[in-house]
């Protein structure tokens, strides 16, 4: 394999081109960098984020929880099933969602038994 | 930050969070790398951010660097790949700006000094713009080989072809600079010494 190395050393076009690198960046490139670098370093929205969730969603998990078993354990004995209990559902039957104060309010109900 | 610090208390000192000695690295091989970027995109503000992002990049894999190649290579190297990342998406963008690659280059006719020779700075400029007329593969061999004073085989590795390719493509890129240079090189104004 044939080197360059040697012809471009003694070559002036060579020479011309190496001293006309460029140097440096515009003034303050450091700082630029420095700048980048710290923006960077500064968590981004996302990330914020996805922290914050993390940490509510463990608090959030445990209220329902708590929520659930004091639901649960109010209703234990008049709901018809668990689920009924844990979510605190009322009981209906078709007789009562036919009912005046179920379809027309309480003021409805009120005025019937007058 | 003495400038006797070698680079590996420096890359000790930045890895262990001492932004100090990573600023320190950077204002080291600001020219190193500002050869690659502004070499291959021209001066400017895509150069720049070039050059940031070839630092940050590396300061993001400051602990992965275990030093087989010497740090400038290293940075060179990140420099020389988003800078030719850098020239794709301009290829692909629809809004093209003038590329100052149709700038012919009589249009920039350096001045010729009192004592015949032209002036420095404007035959650097001169030949900057010359190698920005180069195609992209000639003016990488260019950039690495005789703006950062890569080896051939660094340039090589970086370029990702083999030695003969690196050593084929200077010497048609060579040429070419030498066309385009030659008003200045043969005429009576002549280079000054201090570049010769």
């Amino acid at each position: 394999m044939i080197d360059h190395d040697e012809s471009l050393a003694n070559d002036p076009l060579a020479a011309l081109v190496r001293a006309s690198a460029p140097e440096r960046f515009e003034s303050g490139f450091r700082d630029r960098v420095a700048a980048r670098l710290h923006a960077e370093r500064q968590p981004a929205l996302p990330a914020v984020l996805q922290r914050q969730f993390l940490r509510i969603v463990p608090i959030a998990a445990a209220a329902s929880l708590m929520l659930a078993a004091y639901n649960w354990w109010g209703a234990r004995e008049t709901s018809s099933s668990p689920i009924e209990a844990v979510l605190n559902l009322p009981q209906i039957t078709l007789a009562s969602a036919y009912s005046p104060s179920v379809l027309y309010g309480a003021a409805a109900a009120d005025t019937e038994t007058q | 930050m003495p400038e006797r610090t070698t680079d590996a208390d420096l890359l000790a000192s930045a890895r262990a969070g001492d932004d100090r000695a990573f600023a320190a690295l950077v204002e080291r091989y600001e020219s190193a790398v500002a050869a690659t970027a502004a070499g291959m995109l021209g001066p400017g503000d895509d150069a720049d951010d070039v050059g940031q992002e070839a630092f940050i990049r590396f300061h993001r894999s400051l602990d992965h660097f275990r030093g087989e190649s010497s740090l400038k290579t290293y940075l060179v190297h990140i420099a020389m790949n988003l800078s030719l990342n850098a020239l794709r998406r301009r290829r692909r963008s629809v809004f093209r700006f003038i590329s100052r690659d149709e700038t012919p280059i009589e249009s920039a006719e350096p001045s010729v000094g009192p004592d015949g020779n032209v002036d420095v700075e404007e035959l650097r400029v001169l030949v900057r713009r010359a190698v920005s007329q180069l195609n992209e593969k000639h003016r990488a061999v260019v950039v690495l080989r005789m703006f950062d004073d890569c080896s051939t085989r660094d340039a090589a590795k970086i370029l990702g072809i083999p030695e003969g390719t690196v050593l084929s493509r200077l010497s048609r890129a060579m040429k070419e600079l030498e066309a385009l240079l030659a008003p200045y090189i043969d005429s009576g104004a002549g280079v000054p010494e201090t570049i010769r």
